[in-house]
């Protein structure tokens, strides 16, 4: 019996002795500058900051990413093209990441932080895992408006969330307002995908800015009232909806419209052919925007690499590269757009000062769950 | 019984084998206490707004869910398992291993993929107008809904239940059955009245693992649009920006899935159903002709291409529009990911399982009771809230050993063991440590204690009777836990999302992405090749399975 309960013994410990192994080989693959740190131990005694940036071949950043889009992946293969900073990449959902985050601390390797949505971008800031991005290039690339007030994060990308409509059966002229679809001229009519989706948490709460508790209370049971069906599906399968007849306008993000349209499937094309884009709110408070933004994070150990690759993202080639691959619209004015966005023309959007949106999340989230907003 | 005895029996049964499992036990235990903890803390302002507008409807839903999940997924899998084990129908033997093929196409890709080709734009309708020139009414495609979400989770999970059933029936029931039969009973009585109880703890493992999959899922659900228990978790996390509160509600879920399967197993501890016979001859399968024959094989051919076939082709299609701006030469290196991290965490995951059921099962307590259930625990949460757990753990350690660190010239405050695949590596082997033990318990029920009692009355011990008697005779059960993990950990999501390294991609975080995104057509390509993975695997075992029966 001896024999074998050292076996087994010595299986576990190979197993152990494996993980580890794992674990230090990865750290060699890895990202981080541990090929700088070896020869630096000495140093490191009395500097532990002296991070070795930039020198050797270890240029790194690494982000911390919600934004799981190829177009992204191919700013970041130009960026090292140019610079010969690696990028190094970790996808998640961004709340996963704010968390995972917070908990690493000081010891995280992450140096940026990438997502859709500015309430996220807040909750990040909130949650002290972000710090200020100096840099006078990415003040001049990016306009105030689409920057947080401490600089926390930039803005990269907007989304503008709009009213989309049968062209048979709506003419753009009924159309006027965000409020007017929760009137009952549209019983029965309205699309919009599941409560869980950030961009309806973001409309609501930028309505709670805007238009006070009460108001965007009102405005989220009109809407429940209005319904053609429950919410089901992503913002493609109300355009879909529409033209099945099920309902005659829907609340999405341009951008899948662009992809629509682009779409390999021909039925896809024809369903967007057939829907009419809106820009709502033109004469009060503005369209709603999402904001895809970067954050710096607190503890970068290669803030420079960070800054540098900030910039290049909102430089001119970096925001052509986003747009014309995603069809979201640029936040640096510089960047050449594709014909499509060009054709929707210039439009109000909603001047909001994003942190606010972050605030009234958790209004926004209560009150869709209190409405029945599915 | 009093303290002597039990100090005595502890004493006696403290061998390596109870000491490695209480360890493993405990270390696959910490995260979810991590988790158990929110539990006794003072809920925030937010609870009292969870408990009026979530906690009850979306339970209620939860409830749905699984229910008419447990229930198709049982009618589904017990019948096929006993018409391939114990019937002769055409095409029999490529049913034998189509219907586990479902297992290799995870839930959420089949949801927007059904989705997709049922909507308004999907090949269906598309051929209905345009070839059929008629429109049909949308009500009729709604498969965004709670039906349409049971519909995907019977068929894609059915599988677990006939897995863990078939290799049940082959070997565990024949004598009984052959009896029955003797007796001159008809198959109906003999599948309702024998079949059926006999293969209650077989069905029970299946069906578990049904439900803790619907439990978990936040993919199909937010897809289709429904409010489950899950849904509120991640509710309160990403819309209300409330961890403390969404681990409470995990802690929640974990307690009472925990609570029901401790209920059950109490309540079925008095029955044993191990073979009583000293002959484990396979049941001889009869011969199907006319009708029943067709009904069993158009039953067949209906499920496969169901849960396979239509699915399958849609994504090729899909496929073939995509791939050019997919496949590059990173896809290569997700696949090795996918591969070898699975690999790893097979092996240490099944090493533990095999151990700590041998405990379990050689010393029937409480104490082994409990240290099977708890073993099952990492199972009982969603991943994402998992994956809290193992980080703050990880992180812990990590900030234990940094002194080492220092000492090895790494550096000051560096995450090491968080930063590397063993994070992930731990965290896999902990969720699905429950599907591996499932399986080699259900091995063990199957093979019973007498050829065991057998080998240590004969004054082998414990150790010696494992690897001469035991392994042996569980063989088969081992297989379908490692072919079973393997399938869960390609598809695995929340956990890989969270806990990987840096540029660590594998197929599934990238068909997530795609698919969230809502580039279904370009997720067909990684969705794919999870499927080519797990059909490889399916094809290995059936291959086994053969060479070891003849």
């Amino acid at each position: 019996m001896k024999k074998y309960t050292v076996g087994i013994m010595l299986m576990v410990m190979m197993t152990l002795v494996f993980m580890t192994g794992c674990g230090s080989n990865a750290e060699n693959n890895g990202t981080a500058v541990k090929g700088n740190t070896a020869p630096n131990t000495a140093n490191d005694e009395k500097k532990p900051e002296d991070t070795t940036e930039g020198s050797g071949k270890d240029k790194v950043v690494n982000v911390f990413t919600a934004r799981h889009y190829d177009v992204d992946s191919l700013i970041y293969e130009e960026f090292t093209k140019q610079t010969g900073i690696k990028v190094n990449e970790v996808k998640g959902t961004a709340e996963e990441l704010v968390e995972r985050l917070k908990r690493e601390g000081e010891s995280s390797e992450a140096d940026l932080f990438v997502t859709v949505d500015g309430g996220v971008l807040n909750y990040a800031k909130q949650n002290d895992v972000l710090q200020p991005i100096e840099s006078a290039t990415v003040e001049q690339n990016v306009p105030e408006q689409w920057r947080d007030k401490d600089n926390n994060w930039v803005g990269v990308a907007t989304r503008a969330r709009v009213i989309v409509y049968a062209k048979d059966r709506v003419k753009p002229e009924q159309l006027s307002t965000y409020e007017d679809l929760a009137t009952d001229k549209w019983k029965g009519k309205v699309l919009a995908r599941s409560s869980s989706s950030l961009y309806n948490q973001s409309l609501l709460a930028s309505f709670v800015e805007l238009n006070g508790e009460q108001k965007a209370e009102e405005w989220a049971k009109g809407i429940v009232n209005n319904f053609a069906r429950d919410p089901e599906g992503g913002d493609r399968d109300q355009a879909k909806a529409i033209a099945a007849k099920v309902g005659d306008v829907a609340i999405m993000n341009t951008y899948y419209v662009g992809q629509m349209l682009n779409s390999k499937d021909a039925e896809e094309v024809k369903v967007a052919e057939n829907i009419g884009v809106f820009f709502p709110n033109q004469d009060t408070t503005g369209t709603h925007l999402n904001i895809s933004g970067i954050g710096l994070t607190k503890h970068a150990k290669n803030k420079e690499n960070a800054i540098k690759l900030i910039e290049f993202m909102t430089g001119k080639e970096g925001q052509t590269i986003l747009t014309q691959g995603s069809y979201e619209f640029p936040v640096n004015q510089a960047a050449d757009k594709p014909e499509l966005l060009k054709s929707w023309g210039e439009f109000k959007s909603q001047q909001i000062d994003y942190a606010k949106l972050g605030e009234h999340n958790k209004k926004a989230t209560e009150i869709l769950n209190k409405v029945g907003w599915k | 019984m009093n303290v002597v005895s039990w100090l005595r029996r502890i004493q006696r049964r403290s061998n390596a084998w109870v000491i490695i499992s209480v360890i493993g036990a405990f270390v696959a235990l910490l995260p979810s206490l991590y988790i158990l903890v929110g539990l006794f803390q003072k809920p925030n302002e937010n609870w009292q707004h969870i408990q009026q507008y979530m906690l009850k409807d979306y339970a209620l839903q939860s409830l749905w869910l699984v229910l008419g999940t447990g229930t198709l997924t049982v009618l589904i899998g017990v019948t096929l398992a006993w018409l391939v084990a114990a019937y002769e129908f055409p095409l029999r033997r490529f049913f034998s291993w189509a219907f586990v093929l479902p297992l290799a196409i995870p839930p959420y890709i089949a949801a927007y993929t059904y989705g997709s080709m049922l909507s308004y734009t999907g090949s269906v309708q598309v051929f209905m107008r345009n070839v059929l020139g008629w429109t049909p009414d949308q009500k009729y495609f709604d498969i965004m809904s709670m039906k349409g979400a049971i519909f995907i989770f019977t068929m894609f999970l059915f599988p677990y239940v006939y897995l863990i059933t078939r290799s049940f029936f082959e070997k565990q029931s024949a004598s009984f059955i052959e009896n029955a039969r003797l007796l001159g009973k008809n198959p109906f009585h003999i599948f309702f009245r024998i079949v059926i109880p006999l293969a209650q703890p077989a069905i029970i493992g299946g069906v578990s693992l049904v439900a803790f999959e619907v439990l978990n899922d936040f993919g199909v659900t937010k897809h289709f649009g429904i409010q489950s228990f899950t849904t509120a978790i991640f509710t309160t996390w990403f819309g209300m920006y409330d961890v403390e509160s969404a681990i409470r509600l995990a802690a929640w879920l974990m307690s009472v899935i925990i609570g029901v399967f401790l209920i059950e197993r109490l309540l079925r501890k008095r029955k044993k159903y191990n073979a009583s016979t000293n002959r484990s001859s396979p049941l001889s399968r009869r011969r199907l002709r006319g009708l029943p024959a067709w009904a069993a094989f158009g039953f067949g051919a209906v499920i496969v291409s169901l849960s396979f076939l239509i699915p399958v082709v849609q994504l090729i299609v899909w496929a073939k529009w995509t791939y050019k701006d997919v496949l590059n030469a990173k896809f290569a290196e997700m696949l090795m990911n996918t591969l070898s991290v699975s690999a790893i965490a097979i092996a240490i995951l099944m090493l533990f399982a095999i151990i700590s059921a041998n405990v379990v099962r050689t010393g029937r307590s409480l104490f082994t009771l409990v240290l099977s259930k708890l073993i099952s625990m990492g199972y009982s949460v969603p991943g994402a809230v998992l994956s809290i757990g193992v980080l703050a753990v990880f992180i812990s350690f990590d900030e234990q050993l940094s002194g080492f660190y220092a000492w090895l010239g790494l550096g000051k405050g560096k995450l090491v063991l968080s930063m590397s695949i063993a994070m992930l590596i731990f965290a896999y082997v902990i969720r699905f440590l429950a599907v591996g033990y499932n399986a080699v318990e259900a091995g063990f029920e199957k093979t019973g204690n007498r050829y065991t009692e057998a080998s240590r009355l004969l004054g082998f011990g414990m150790t010696r009777t494992f690897f001469k008697v035991d392994l042996p005779l569980i063989k088969g059960a081992l297989l379908t836990g490692c072919i079973l993990t393997f399938m869960e950990i390609v598809k695995e999501l929340p956990l890989t999302l969270l806990l990987r390294p840096f540029n660590f991609d594998t197929l599934a975080t990238k068909a997530y992405q795609y698919a969230s995104d809502e580039q279904i057509h370009q997720a067909s390509v990684p969705s794919l090749f999870i499927i080519a993975v797990g059909m490889i695997s399916v094809f290995f075992y059936h291959w086994l399975g053969e060479k070891n029966s003849k």
